[in-house]
């Protein structure tokens, strides 16, 4: 009895992502590697303990991907904290130096989905909410007033004690289904969910178009972005 | 040989589970986006959950059924709120089979292992819930068109005759508003960042223009969740359902994870009436919570409303301290363990059991950097782009056109070769980077131990329970409503009730609205 599940599937074809295509397609050639030198039928082998891949194994496989020089995109804080060596440094926001003006010549910095559509724009200072430490000192010190945060997980508890003290907040990920979606709505802060955003640094003063006449709630339905404006840069400029 | 533990017809029903899992889960999975987190590392941990349910879900589930059939626990679990709703109780094959297609991609297993097992946990997930959601006879939130109409109408008329009307700016709405905010965060946050502490049902109609939805927030308190020991000990209740009714709202989507969409956009607003309950597995219906008036409702979700925000800050500041490994093993844990309250309500809960990781599910870790994880999840349960999960060239799938679906079938060719392993095996233990459970379980009887709890849920006697009122269902009511058993159920549902209690069997909306809000 041959091997029942291996490279030469029928009608199969490479993963579409860097990391899974390596690991699978590498664990795919150790188990034929394996079950070939152990002369066993497929149903015995692959009950059979000694057979086994193992942690070290998988770790072997990890070490080998890292050794090409592949670097990880990291998602939760902690995972480049504990390893920065396999993970690839955070990129913030980026500045392409050639933004759009709005019909009055206001400097737009970004565009998102809105939540919901709120009783009026928010005019406040941007705050980068990207890891633990700040939202301990948030937490310890207070939220202060006019905060826009700018985040960018969409997930609902990196910011969970302080959510509630923003006066908008901003995501650069999720849609209006997100968990920090659900959340903003049921605390009625005002929020922008998929912003991309252009040239915002940490501290400028922005506002944000929560609000547009004629339009009810939920204008994640809506197909216009709502925008963001730069009122003032950091630093008064 | 070829096995003889499964005929034709069982396999054909099998497949087409798995290939309703399969589409189910897609549609659900597009809708949203990847989850991502900056707390928790959310994919590594779902990828692991799904193989963690892989190897364990077989061997517990055939325990479970030693006690109680799914079908007994699916008729208990739609009497109450708990951790065994519709979004866990639907979920079970999902995360098990995600668990097998991971392992099959890799080349680890083929569609034929573990066949005994696959068919086994297939097979109680479908009974399990069909008889949850036997009131709407589907066997999904999907099937019925995005909704959940789980209650038959003795629980619901109780929710809308007792519900205090409400209207924006009074007292009681803005506690249930603030309140509703604030158990949302916690419930996300208690939950490592999914959705799972949070469960809606219905709608149901309430007259000409209003609707009500049955909200749900579950494992608040002390309890099976280890990490809530110390920080929930002053939260009140373990379980919570609110009913709400809103005005000019139709909730056109209900769905299998038990989220909500309404036209237009649920709007606090719109809130015209609201009630609050607790139940679980002991309790045997829905208990009401400081109902007695609006002040006293209203002042116990103001005052709740701050023992749940100081909760979410103190368990924040836990979980904020903790490693990589116990933040992807809270996540993993709370996903793996959906089906733990059927447990409960067999009375053999064992914390072991449900928050411990197998080692064979630990071995994958060293894998699982938060890239892998995203894309082994996107590709897994959005993109349908794994080798193993495509079909031949002519293959269009249900909702994404695909050439392939998520989850293998199960392949014919076990009637008539031998090419084919029947089970995973027994459990190999367990271990967690977590801190133990240490603390009691709240329950509606209190705060007990796990032994008291399993020995209550045990001796746990209660009349829908009975098989002599256990199958009398809306349809039979339909032409029995003046039957004595008829009346013993609804004066059962109505006892806790404060406008219904006494009133028996024969009620209709008419009898107890006033004729404005008719």
């Amino acid at each position: 009895m041959g091997q029942p599940n291996t490279n030469d599937s029928k009608w199969g074809k490479k993963a579409m992502t860097p990391t899974v295509e390596f690991y699978h397609n590498r664990i795919r050639e150790l188990v034929a590697e394996r079950f070939a030198s152990s002369g066993k039928p497929w149903n015995d082998a692959v009950v059979d303990p000694n057979l086994e891949f193992t942690k070290a194994d998988f770790e072997k496989i990890e070490a080998e991907l890292l050794a090409t020089g592949y670097r990880f995109e990291m998602s939760a804080q902690i995972s480049q904290q504990e390893e920065p060596d396999k993970y690839k440094s955070l990129v913030g926001v980026q500045d392409s130096g050639n933004r759009e003006r709005d019909e009055e010549g206001r400097e737009v910095v970004g565009t998102g989905d809105n939540v919901f559509n709120a009783k009026a724009n928010v005019i406040g200072t941007a705050r980068m909410i990207s890891n633990v430490e700040i939202v301990m000192e948030m937490l310890i010190n207070g939220v202060p007033d006019g905060t826009i945060a700018i985040i960018d997980d969409s997930g609902g508890t990196l910011t969970a004690p302080i959510l509630e003290g923003f006066a908008g907040v901003v995501c650069m990920g999720g849609t209006v289904r997100s968990h920090l979606g659900i959340l903003t709505r049921e605390y009625g802060v005002p929020c922008l969910m998929a912003a991309e955003l252009d040239g915002l640094n940490d501290g400028d003063t922005i506002e944000v178009e929560f609000a547009r006449q004629g339009e009810q709630a939920n204008g994640g339905d809506s197909n216009s972005r709502r925008r963001i404006w730069k009122i003032e840069e950091i630093g008064g400029k | 040989m070829p096995t003889k533990n499964h005929s034709y017809a069982e396999l054909l029903e099998l497949n087409s589970w798995i290939r309703k899992c399969s589409d189910t889960f897609f549609w659900l999975c597009t809708t949203r986006t990847v989850q991502e987190s900056k707390l928790f590392p959310v994919n590594p941990y779902i990828a692991l959950s799904y193989l963690n349910a892989w190897y364990r879900y077989p061997q517990l589930l055939r325990k479970l059924e030693e006690h109680m059939s799914a079908e007994d626990i699916g008729d208990r679990a739609r009497e109450v709120t708990t951790y065994a709703n519709a979004i866990a109780n639907g979920i079970i094959p999902q995360f098990y089979l995600g668990g097998r297609q991971i392992l099959i991609d890799m080349g680890m297993i083929s569609p034929t292992d573990a066949l005994d097992d696959v068919a086994y946990v297939l097979d109680f997930s479908r009974r399990l819930n069909l008889s949850y959601h036997r009131n709407h006879a589907h066997i999904l939130a999907s099937d019925a068109n995005q909704r959940m109409q789980l209650l038959p109408e003795r629980v619901v008329q109780v929710f809308e005759a007792d519900a205090f009307p409400v209207k924006p700016g009074d007292r009681l709405h803005t506690a249930v508003v603030k309140f509703l905010a604030q158990i949302s965060q916690y419930a996300f946050l208690s939950h490592a960042e999914c959705r799972l502490g949070i469960h809606n049902s219905g709608p149901y109609m309430v007259g000409e223009n209003s609707e009500m939805l049955v909200r749900d927030f579950v494992d608040l308190a002390e309890g099976d969740l280890p990490w809530l020991d110390g920080v929930a000990s002053a939260v009140s209740y373990n379980n919570l359902t609110i009913p709400v009714i809103l005005k000019d709202t139709h909730f056109h989507i209900v769905d299998d994870w038990a989220s909500f969409e309404a036209t237009p956009a649920y709007d606090h607003a719109n809130m015209a009436a609201v009630g609050v309950y607790t139940s679980d597995y002991l309790s045997g219906g829905y208990l009401p919570v400081a109902m007695d008036s609006p002040d006293t409702l209203a002042e116990f979700l103001e005052n709740e409303r701050e023992v749940l925000r100081k909760a979410t800050s103190d368990l924040w500041k836990v979980m904020a301290t903790w490693s990589r490994d116990q933040l992807i093993d809270a996540g993993l844990l709370v996903y793996y363990n959906v089906p733990k309250d059927l447990f409960h309500i067999a009375g053999i809960y064992e914390q072991e059991d449900w928050f411990t990781v197998e080692e064979r599910a630990q071995r994958f870790k060293p894998l699982m950097n938060d890239e892998y994880g995203r894309d082994l999840i996107a590709e897994l349960v959005g993109y349908i782009s794994l080798s193993s999960q495509q079909g031949n060239e002519y293959v269009m799938s249900k909702y994404s056109m695909a050439r392939g679906d998520m989850w293998s079938t199960i392949p014919y060719s076990v009637l008539s070769d031998d090419e084919f392993t029947t089970s995973v095996g027994q459990i190999r233990g367990g271990s967690t980077s977590l801190p133990a459970k240490a603390g009691l379980y709240t329950t509606t009887k209190g705060k007990l131990t796990q032994e008291q709890a399993n020995a209550e849920a045990k001796k746990l006697d209660c009349l829908v329970f009975e098989d002599k009122y256990r199958f009398l269902d809306d349809e039979w009511m339909k032409l029995h409503p003046n039957d004595p058993r008829a009346q013993e159920l609804y004066l059962y549902s109505q006892r806790n009730s404060r406008t219904l209690k006494g009133k028996g069997a024969s009620l209709l909306r008419g009898d107890f609205i006033s004729p404005e809000d008719k």
